[in-house]
């Protein structure tokens, strides 16, 4: 099958849902289908842009190139999904969360002027044609599934998909706790540093980039080294991140899905997030794959302190957790999305 | 975003302004919303909605307000020629009602309403409005319409009408514990409430029922509601033989009302000619689960089968009314549960208001977005040579992009 993997490009960033549409292709290709990755760089400001650009997508043809037919597209992201096509299929990461959970929020564009509101429901308006032409609508996690359901009404069914493949393994722990993620205010990394004040004995080793650095590191100062800033790192030394942490630290506002929580466990690492962390939490559970708290500095440093307290524990919730993690595969994913 | 309210609200006794007073708190969840008041300067806003029936003493001004500053328009019904009527006519200005008829039918419409104004024709909106519903004076100055019913929605389109245009169902009273009058019985109690007038068919419920007490002597008709001009009710009871079997209230305050209906185990709201209104007591009665019947036409008829049964206006109406009233009689537990589990999930007053929201923010900045999208698409075609921008515009529209 020509099968077209079709996501937008924000130029110069790169996370989690580029290495998932990347993973997509290859797996696709592994099982001998013909794809391709097709993207367009997004700019979603100021004003009505975001609309210009979900109408580029509207304009592609993607019903044959070079005089053969694709077979199938498979969409990831507003406004990626609004490109037209008679078998097209929504694997949906995430809206254009500024319009609906966003909405009226610190994180949210729109402000309450008549042309912004009307915006914000052009938005919804094109999402409801976008998907409602697509022959089967799938959501990464129960959170984005309950939104599509809550905001536009639409029926999508749970797809998660796997982690980047890394060379997961165990090792001696080095007892820290791990941050991967991109520093940006929406994933909370403040929290982790703010415990990191509050309890002497944790230590914390930060990856990732993202514009809220500055202001974590200003935050980390005085803190004799213990709260580390690794940066972008590569796939070998993730992997031994992932492999020698204490647990893992992930607890953004409301996310998608989050696969640092299955990267995580299938390392053998316990998570520690929060109640409003979203997609997370459908996978960690309070005391069988890792630890949910407040999102309050203090909670967290109890939490980790504990952790770290009791290895026995966290050593079986990482364990129980990577069981969980194994279930989910490339194989089930092509299958659902080619079927 | 700011918009300002004009409804006639209580204590008028309407059913519009019952349907206001039930939307305005949970419309104001989402939207800062000002209410005009009549002969009160216009309050500042960002778009006007105006609520319009066919009463002119309860809507005249708010159809005033809307020829000053054009607006979204909720229509509660789609036959208007009373309203209008009223607010030409009955204002001395004849000439004002020749235009809405000759919008409507033309040449020959300008001479029905001098045949009226001059006497020589009945008064037609008392005799046949729903051939003459005069909805195009209104439609004309609305820059997005909200209707309840497809049916409205249709006849709105047919008459010329080409904005934006919302479907919002007629919210449902959240509900409470209603405790059913303890002083009306009947075994069943057939219940009917409302105005009472031809319009709503009661000459063919009192047939209807007298022959479905033959069956069921037991059971009891409870009409409740003002009695039309004209309309002689108490001697059709008598020459029915139903003085025993029916029991008649005058209009009934909203308590009383909704424990009255809670003590019927069957409703009847029937309509014929339709003005395209959707029915306040309808909604209350599918609320409280209640096994309702009505006419197969308008709003009506789009009611799902298996939440109410639907009497087809014909030759067999009051044959197949009597059926109806033993069958919902027989099967009431199963069309109540029905009937509220639809209304929960379909009229439920947060959805609504959310999607009274939607439409008023599209409508107050739609036009603003709309123009700045589309320069922008038309500017990059016009760029590279192409000039059909239309096409590209149709394109924008039919994804939504633009309304």
């Amino acid at each position: 099958m020509r099968v077209a993997v079709c996501a937008p490009q924000v130029p110069f960033v790169r996370g989690g849902a580029e290495l998932m549409t990347d993973d997509l292709v290859a797996a696709l290709r592994a099982r001998g289908h013909e794809a391709e990755l097709v993207t367009m760089p997004f700019k979603w400001y100021p004003g009505t842009r975001v609309l210009d650009q979900a109408f580029l997508w509207r304009l592609v043809d993607l019903t044959e190139s070079d005089g053969r037919p694709i077979d199938r597209v498979v969409a990831t992201k507003f406004p990626a999904y609004c490109v037209r096509h008679p078998n097209k299929v929504a694997w949906v990461l995430h809206q254009f969360r500024q319009a609906y959970d966003y909405d009226r929020t610190e994180l949210g564009q729109f402000s309450d002027s008549p042309a912004d509101r009307a915006t914000r429901r052009a938005v919804e308006r094109l999402d409801a044609v976008a998907l409602g032409e697509a022959r089967r609508v799938f959501a990464t996690s129960r959170n984005v599934a309950d939104r599509l359901k809550r905001f536009n009404g639409i029926d999508a069914e749970l797809l998660p998909h796997p982690p980047q493949a890394l060379s997961y393994r165990t090792a001696d722990s080095e007892g820290f706790v791990l941050s991967v993620n991109r520093l940006d205010r929406a994933k909370r990394i403040d929290l982790l540093i703010e415990a990191a004040q509050r309890e002497s004995g944790l230590r914390v080793v930060i990856t990732g980039e993202g514009p809220d650095r500055e202001r974590l590191e200003a935050l980390a100062r005085g803190l004799d080294g213990r709260v580390q800033f690794a940066g972008r790192v590569d796939d070998e030394r993730l992997a031994d991140l992932y492999a020698r942490c204490l647990a893992v630290y992930y607890a953004p506002v409301d996310e998608d899905f989050g696969m640092v929580p299955y990267e995580a466990f299938l390392s053998g690492m316990p998570v520690v997030t929060t109640t409003d962390a979203g997609g997370p939490l459908e996978i960690v559970e309070d005391r069988e794959t890792g630890v949910v708290v407040a999102p309050d500095a203090a909670e967290i440093a109890r939490a980790c302190a504990y952790l770290g307290a009791h290895a026995g524990e966290a050593e079986a919730w990482g364990r129980a957790g990577r069981g969980i993690a194994e279930r989910v595969t490339w194989d089930a994913c092509v299958d659902a999305l080619l079927s | 975003m700011k918009v300002a309210y004009y409804s006639p609200l209580p204590p008028s006794r309407s059913g519009i302004a019952d349907y206001s007073a039930l939307l305005l708190p949970a419309l104001r969840r989402h939207l800062d919303v000002v209410v005009a008041e009549q002969g009160k300067r216009p309050p500042a806003a960002d778009v006007a909605l105006y609520h319009v029936g066919n009463d002119p003493d309860a809507h005249g001004w708010i159809v005033d307000a809307l020829h000053e500053r054009p607006g979204v328009v909720v229509l509660h019904e789609y036959v208007l020629h009373h309203l209008i009527a009223g607010i030409t006519i009955g204002r001395g200005n004849g000439r004002a009602y020749l235009d809405a008829m000759e919008r409507e039918l033309g040449v020959a419409g300008r001479l029905l309403g001098l045949g009226v104004l001059d006497n020589l024709l009945p008064l037609l909106w008392e005799t046949q409005p729903e051939r003459f519903p005069l909805a195009g004076t209104v439609l004309d100055d609305a820059r997005g319409l909200i209707v309840h019913s497809h049916y409205v929605g249709e006849r709105a389109r047919t008459a010329g009408y080409e904005g934006p245009l919302w479907q919002i169902p007629h919210p449902a009273w959240p509900m409470h514990d209603v405790v059913p009058a303890p002083d009306v019985s009947g075994a069943p109690l057939v219940g009917c409430f409302g105005y009472l007038n031809m319009n709503k068919r009661i000459p063919e419920l009192l047939e209807a029922f007298a022959s479905f007490r033959r069956e069921r002597p037991d059971a009891r008709l409870l009409l409740a509601g003002g009695v039309g001009e004209r309309f002689d009710i108490e001697r059709r009871l008598e020459r029915l033989g139903l003085t025993e079997g029916v029991q008649r209230l005058d209009y009934v305050p909203e308590e009383r009302l909704w424990s009255l209906m809670a003590a019927c185990d069957v409703l009847v709201n029937l309509r014929y000619p339709t003005m395209g209104e959707t029915s306040g007591s309808v909604i209350r009665a599918l609320s409280l689960g209640k096994a309702l019947v009505v006419s197969d036409v308008g709003w009506f008829a789009e009611l799902p089968e298996h939440v109410v049964l639907k009497v087809p206006v014909d030759e067999f109406e009051v044959q197949t009314l009597t059926a109806a009233l033993g069958f919902a009689a027989e099967h009431a537990g199963t069309l109540g549960a029905a009937a509220r589990a639809y209304v929960e999930r379909e009229h439920a007053l947060d959805r609504v208001a959310a999607d009274y929201a939607a439409a008023l923010e599209t409508a107050a900045g739609a036009r603003t977005v709309d123009d700045a999208v589309l320069y922008r698409i038309a500017e990059a075609a016009a760029e590279v040579g192409i000039d059909d921008a239309a096409a590209l515009a149709r394109a924008a529209r039919e994804s939504g992009i633009v309304t």
